[in-house]
């Protein structure tokens, strides 16, 4: 039977206070942007030592959600299975939307924001992971577009090909985000394995947002939902968290077992309140509790436990984008081996981060945008399987 | 036939997308590891700076050199330990090898790496390295991405959190907020045939514990001290090759 897409009507009220509220983060995020942008980034958290905050932990989190929508379209789009038809859409235009959102997460939070558009593109140093990414996630935004383009238009040959193209893309994109930290020297970000390991991460994530998204699409629009596909995503998210935590504990055992990075590892294990994001966000909230709740017999045969367990894995990458980022920075590089450093006129030793209103509010923003647009692609673009197209 | 079809069509895509990786992270590795084999002992460069630090002549409570690289530099204090900007910064170290050894006072700087991990990482080489080896950030072009700070190994980079009003230097340019910032020996001085404002106040309070010159002259005062005493650089396992050499540490 032919699957007929549709846009959504978006005239309810519960749509407009959506809207309305989601405009005013937009404005509160676009204000706190302007005024570091002005003011100077000391009125974000970060600092000498730590100069990379939330801003870049959510733009890594999001380019790995990003992933994860394509994974779902994939599987109409690649593999050709037609009950994931009804998804392809949605996912697609989710994937493009997180990316456009990291982006805007890294390009506000540069210092100056004015030469962010020109010098990125006009300089090039092919030997920083930092001057490649911007071009994989340019050409990563317009190979989504494409791909949505020609799945609506129903070009089916083009539709399989840009499918293949754009997952492969992801994996290249994901690698290279992935260098950014694992190709700098310092102990806890150095490894060849980061840029596997947050593809992983990448995949998982983004499986689980997909599931939550068309959960909550479909039951606010009021489609029925085939049970049987989202199921199926669900054991495939269970088989995605645990290669990502394959990857997760090779690295921490090599990282405790290796001489030169032993301290470092402790710091981070048991170094704080960031080990308890560790063995309780990402380890146990984030792991091992959805694996268990997803292989259940009778939890993972239930949408209700296998929307708990999405909600769980998406907490725990969030933790693990943190735990990416920050321990990493806090820990300071030994410039005395044999020797410590008593005083100093700057923050030496492990590095405190926390994170500013600022930060915060600009960050919120990005989330309000990408949900602004979610809403106006649902109204605009025909994403939505109808009700006439059910199979 | 369909189904070779289709196969075919997957390889091709396949075989596309893997030249792209190929491309985007061989090309890199090429390059750098070309860069490293033209890197001998012995530059061609004329000149290649590079300063000696003796401990044994930098008396512990003094920071002459913090001092007048701060009003040369209009890098202006605040008081905000985690953001204030040093330059140069005097830390004081204490052993955790064995009781009883003495504290030393060390002026920490950029160390001007003949392999910099800072301009590795530059995304627009708005840092990059002199001919004459000095390690320097172009502030009309440095975006504020703080990769540079996050790659240097010895903690030397600092990030301009807030505007600077302070201009003790008028002939110096006032720091705007939003880039990078470091040591770059007083490249402006250096150029006019100037010694930098931390040698020269250190001579000023005669504890003469400084000193910058051309590596490559084997008349110069710096490559003397070095053939004659035992020098230490920082961390020179991570083969970064700095140009700052440390006496007595």
């Amino acid at each position: 039977m032919e699957l007929k897409f549709e846009r959504i009507a978006g005239k309810s009220k519960p749509f407009y206070l959506l809207t309305f509220l989601l405009a005013g983060l937009v404005a509160a995020g676009v204000y706190s942007t302007w005024l570091m942008s002005d003011q100077g980034l000391y009125l974000s958290g970060m600092s000498s030592r730590i100069p990379w905050g939330l801003p870049i932990v959510m733009a890594i989190f999001y380019i790995g959600l990003s992933a994860g929508s394509l994974v779902i379209s994939s599987l109409y789009g690649v593999f050709g299975k037609l009950e994931y038809k009804p998804f392809a859409r949605v996912a697609t235009y989710m994937a493009l939307l997180l990316m456009i959102g990291a982006l805007l997460s890294i390009l506000t939070d540069q210092g100056r924001i004015d030469r962010v558009v020109v010098e990125p593109f006009s300089h090039f140093n092919f030997l920083s992971m930092l001057s490649i990414n911007p071009f994989l996630y340019a050409s990563y935004i317009l190979i989504c577009a494409a791909y949505l383009v020609v799945m609506m238009v129903g070009n089916d040959k083009w539709t399989k090909i840009l499918a293949l193209v754009a997952v492969l893309w992801a994996i290249l994109v994901h690698s290279g985000t992935g260098a950014i930290f694992g190709f700098v020297p310092r102990a806890l970000y150095n490894s060849p394995l980061l840029p596997p390991s947050f593809v992983a991460a990448a995949l998982s994530s983004g499986t689980a947002l997909m599931i939550l998204v068309l959960l909550a699409l479909f039951r606010l629009t009021g489609r029925p939902l085939d049970q049987a596909p989202v199921l199926w995503i669900g054991r495939l998210l269970a088989v995605l968290v645990l290669i990502a935590g394959y990857f997760v504990l090779i690295e921490n055992a090599h990282r405790l077992y290796a001489h030169e990075s032993r301290a470092a590892e402790r710091f981070f294990l048991f170094g704080g309140a960031h080990s308890l994001l560790f063995w309780g966000g990402l380890l146990l909230v984030g792991s091992v509790l959805p694996v268990l709740i997803l292989f259940h017999r009778k939890a993972g045969a239930s949408i209700r436990w296998v929307a708990v367990a999405a909600v769980m894995v998406v907490a725990g990458v969030l933790c693990e984008r943190y735990l990416i980022v920050i321990p990493g920075l806090a820990y300071p590089p030994d410039l005395f081996p044999g020797w410590t450093i008593t005083q100093s006129p700057i923050e030496e030793g492990i590095a405190t981060y926390a994170v500013s209103l600022h930060e915060l509010l600009q960050a919120l923003g990005v989330v309000a945008l990408m949900g602004l647009l979610f809403l106006w692609g649902l109204r605009t673009l025909r994403l939505l399987p109808g009700e006439a197209g059910r199979g | 036939m369909g189904k070779t079809m289709e196969r075919r069509k997957f390889l091709k895509a396949g075989a596309l997308v893997g030249a792209g990786a190929a491309g985007a992270y061989g090309l890199p590795l090429l390059t750098s590891l070309r860069a490293s084999a033209g890197n001998a002992l012995a530059p061609a460069a004329k000149c290649r700076w590079g300063m000696v630090i003796d401990l044994t002549k930098c008396p512990p409570n003094c920071t002459a050199c913090v001092d007048a690289c701060k009003r040369e530099n209009n890098v202006g204090s605040t008081g905000d330990r985690l953001r204030d900007i040093y330059r140069i910064r005097k830390v004081t170290i204490e052993s955790t090898l064995v009781a009883g050894a003495a504290p030393k006072a060390v002026p920490l700087l950029c160390n001007h790496c003949d392999e910099p991990p800072c301009a590795l990482v530059c995304p627009i080489k708005a840092t990059y390295k002199r001919e004459d080896g000095i390690v320097i950030v172009d502030p009309h072009r440095c975006m504020g991405c703080r990769y540079c700070v996050i790659a240097c190994p010895y903690n030397a980079r600092h990030f301009n959190f807030r505007e600077n009003e302070q201009r003790p230097n008028p002939a110096f340019p006032r720091r705007q907020h939003g880039v990078a910032e470091s040591c770059d020996l007083c490249a402006h001085l250096l150029d006019q045939g100037k010694q930098p404002a931390c040698v020269a106040a250190c001579e000023d309070v005669q504890a003469k514990a400084l000193c910058v010159g051309n590596l490559n002259d084997p008349a110069s005062e710096i490559a003397a001290l070095i053939r004659n005493h035992s020098v230490k650089r920082l961390r020179e396992d991570l083969g970064t090759e700095p140009k700052v050499f440390y006496i007595g540490l």
